[in-house]
């Protein structure tokens, strides 16, 4: 009997000891040692400039959470610090296909990370949804891309280019003119914003006296220009990508026509930039999408303030941060929120929890909120206008009225 | 016919070399992208080889039948539903209809071909492009197929038209056809006295090697499944396609798929591993490539006699 019992005792003590240690290190023998965060950087090519300055955004977010011991995963009950495996593309889309299967298939990424803009994103799209892979999209806003209901994409950090204009269009209707023109590039990004302009346009009674596509690098505007002026708009909005802001600015600048009001789109994201390019005379009274940091959002639920962030990041680097890299860090930030909501640590979860935090999450860029699609639909952007101050200008948000902090310039006077 | 079967011999080994490495090289490897890219650029080299490597044209703007095939193939996928095979098929006609158009430009040699057809294929690309045609290519914006998207399919379609490609350069390199393109290369008048039909030869070469990059654009499309105009129809496959072939070596069977082989896994590797020297590294290459090796690879092997396919 004794024997019986020590035997069963024994047992006892074996079987515990093979299977209480196994189940007490269950979470953490699942648990990797660092988040692996794919993403691609353009350092030549098209895309360059606002690439990198979206990677330096990620990567300052990395380092912040990393000092802090890492981020917070629901699913492993601890801190995980992250690790970012990126690969430089060079603006090349074959190359980028290559290179967003790599961190796929060999790296074993955790999460996938879009380069900049809608052209090195395209070709992410299907392969994530092949492989079952959320991607993070933190600049890809092609309307191209949201057009179906996905478990595998979501836009983070800039609004769908289709509503980027909405506010814009309201604030033409809202000052009551009448007479706009519209030039913008044939791509999707700008062509995207300029249908959706003149749609609210037109449902409120104004249709364009001039609406024109041009090709993307389109740089000579001076016969554009006065063939709009002869068509007498009072204002006259144009879409492109810095280059074409760039030569359209200067162009108007030079050519002695005036109107109204002048719209383009990257003064309020690159100002410094464009101010150095341009000159601040030429940009004075333009109207913009005034982006953080440019614009400070105080009340956040996630993450720093606007002001905090500014702070923070020109003491770490040296230099103020601009639009791209508040995309960045704000694209750190909503996985950094992700990982500390998902129960568990699947691609399907993490879209789960970015869909649980759609019209919940406010960060520096302001509110977060997705559709079914993967589409950005919150983030929105106000109407601005640059006002002289001294030498350079400085960003007076004119509309919508809760967000405004001045009164628009309307006409602009002559330069 | 027995002189015709060693003959043969060699062709075979390559097929069965090509066919076997590129079977087996998703069990070991399974960046589906890298293999499959690889593959279009050796199929695209090959391509360029055909007319290059036999003819003495050296077509810059090559990229232009690739586009072609490309967006003729997603836009059967878009409005016929055809089977996707048969759309790959039609991108291969429709890039040798654009040769056909642009077949007077054949009457211009050297550098005058080249930069003409480099303009031809940034017409197309303009036109593809053009937001009037938005609702039919899609304009700037892109075109979507991906209701065909099929990764393992693509990339056996594109392994089985390298093998074809790579037979055609075989058929160029040891037929009776491919001496007479030679031949017209190195001098078409004497070429057409002996017995050489030059115009018709040529605009046959012209015509295959344009449908085969149209192929490899529609396959190569099919494998993206969403694309833009500027992804189809970049220079930089323009490039990469005749550095790959001058590397390895034009006018041989060999010498492309090598070149190509060699160089594209350079550059995946440098683009993994060291992307900050990439542009010294390449660079330097070719520029060692031009001063040492202007006949490329294969010219190591027949400088010493050695006969290479």
């Amino acid at each position: 009997m004794i024997k019986a019992l020590k035997k069963a005792w024994l047992a006892s003590v074996m079987t515990a000891g093979l299977v209480l240690p196994g189940a007490a290190m269950a979470d953490t023998a699942t648990a990797p040692s660092v988040i692996k965060i794919g993403t691609l950087y353009a350092s030549t090519g098209n895309f360059a400039i606002a690439s990198k300055g979206q990677y330096e955004g990620l990567e300052y977010w990395a380092k912040e959470v990393n000092a802090d011991g890492g981020v917070f995963v629901k699913a492993f009950n601890k801190k995980i610090p992250v690790k970012i495996v990126a690969y430089d593309d060079q603006s090349s889309t074959s190359t980028a296909t290559t290179l967003y299967n790599q961190l796929i298939t060999q790296d074993h990424v955790d999460l996938l990370v879009a380069d900049f803009g809608s052209v090195l994103t395209s070709v992410a799209v299907p392969l994530a949804a092949e492989h079952k892979m959320l991607l993070i999209d933190p600049t890809g806003s092609g309307a191209n891309f949201f057009t179906q209901k996905t478990n595998y994409l979501a836009d983070v950090s800039i609004p769908s280019s289709t509503v980027w204009p909405l506010p814009l269009a309201h604030f033409l209707l809202d000052q009551h003119i009448k007479r706009v023109a519209v030039i913008y590039d044939s791509n999707d990004f700008d062509a995207s914003q300029a249908e959706t302009l003149k749609e609210t346009l037109v449902k409120g009674g104004v249709t364009p006296v001039y609406y024109h596509g041009v090709p993307t690098g389109e740089t000579n505007y001076n016969v554009l220009l006065h063939t709009i002026a002869a068509r007498r708009p009072e204002a006259l909005i144009e879409f492109g990508y810095p280059p074409n802001d760039i030569a359209f600015l200067r162009t108007l600048s030079s050519s002695g026509l005036h109107f109204n009001m002048t719209f383009t789109i990257f003064p309020g994201q690159l100002m410094k930039m464009m101010e150095k390019t341009v000159g601040a005379k030429a940009m004075a009274y333009t109207y913009t999408y005034p982006t953080p940091p440019l614009v400070a959002t105080t009340d956040t639920t996630y993450g720093p303030d606007t002001a905090t962030f500014v702070k923070d990041y020109t003491a770490a680097k040296n230099e103020a941060p601009n639009f791209l890299n508040v995309a960045g860090f704000n694209t750190g930030l909503i996985m950094q929120d992700m990982l500390g909501q998902a129960p568990q640590f699947t691609q399907l979860s993490f879209h789960q929890a970015l869909m649980d935090m759609s019209g919940k999450t406010k960060t520096l860029e302001g509110e977060f909120k997705i559709n079914e699609n993967g589409a950005q639909l919150g983030e929105l952007f106000s109407v601005a206008q640059l006002i002289p101050s001294g030498d350079t200008n400085k960003i007076v948000v004119v509309y919508p009225e809760d967000k405004a902090t001045g009164k628009p310039v309307y006409p602009a006077p002559k330069q | 016919m027995r002189k015709s079967i060693p003959s043969l011999r060699g062709p075979a080994i390559v097929l069965a070399v090509l066919a076997f490495v590129f079977l087996m090289a998703p069990e070991f490897y399974t960046n589906h992208s890298v293999l499959l890219t690889m593959m279009t650029f050796m199929g695209l080299a090959q391509g360029l080889n055909l007319l290059y490597g036999f003819t003495g044209y050296l077509p810059f703007g090559y990229v232009g039948f690739f586009g072609t095939g490309a967006y003729a193939t997603s836009l059967l996928v878009t409005f016929t539903g055809l089977p996707i095979l048969v759309c790959v098929l039609g991108g291969g006609l429709a890039a040798a209809l654009i040769a056909l158009i642009l077949g007077p430009l054949l009457r211009l040699s050297g550098a005058y071909f080249s930069i003409a057809n480099l303009a031809a294929s940034q017409i197309i690309y303009f036109i593809v492009a053009n937001e009037d045609l938005k609702s039919i290519t899609g304009g700037p914006y892109g075109i979507k197929i991906e209701q065909v998207y099929a990764p393992h399919a693509s990339y056996l379609t594109m392994l089985a038209l390298l093998l074809v490609v790579t037979a055609l350069a075989a058929y160029f390199r040891l037929s009776r056809f491919g001496l007479g393109l030679k031949a017209m290369n190195q001098d078409p008048v004497s070429a057409a006295f002996a017995g050489v039909n030059v115009v018709r030869e040529r605009l046959i070469v012209w015509l295959v090697s344009a449908a085969m990059a149209g192929m490899i654009g529609g396959t190569y499309a099919w494998d993206l499944s969403v694309f833009y105009p500027s992804a189809v129809f970049t220079l930089q496959i323009s490039v990469f396609a005749i550095v790959f072939a001058l590397f390895g070596g034009v006018g041989t069977v060999i010498g492309p798929l090598l070149g190509a082989a060699v160089l594209y896994m350079l550059y995946d590797g440098i683009g993994v591993s060291a992307p900050q020297y990439f542009e010294l590294i390449y660079g330097a290459l070719i520029v060692g490539l031009v001063l040492f090796l202007p006949n490329g690879l294969m010219s190591l092997l027949t400088r010493r006699r050695i006969n290479v396919l």
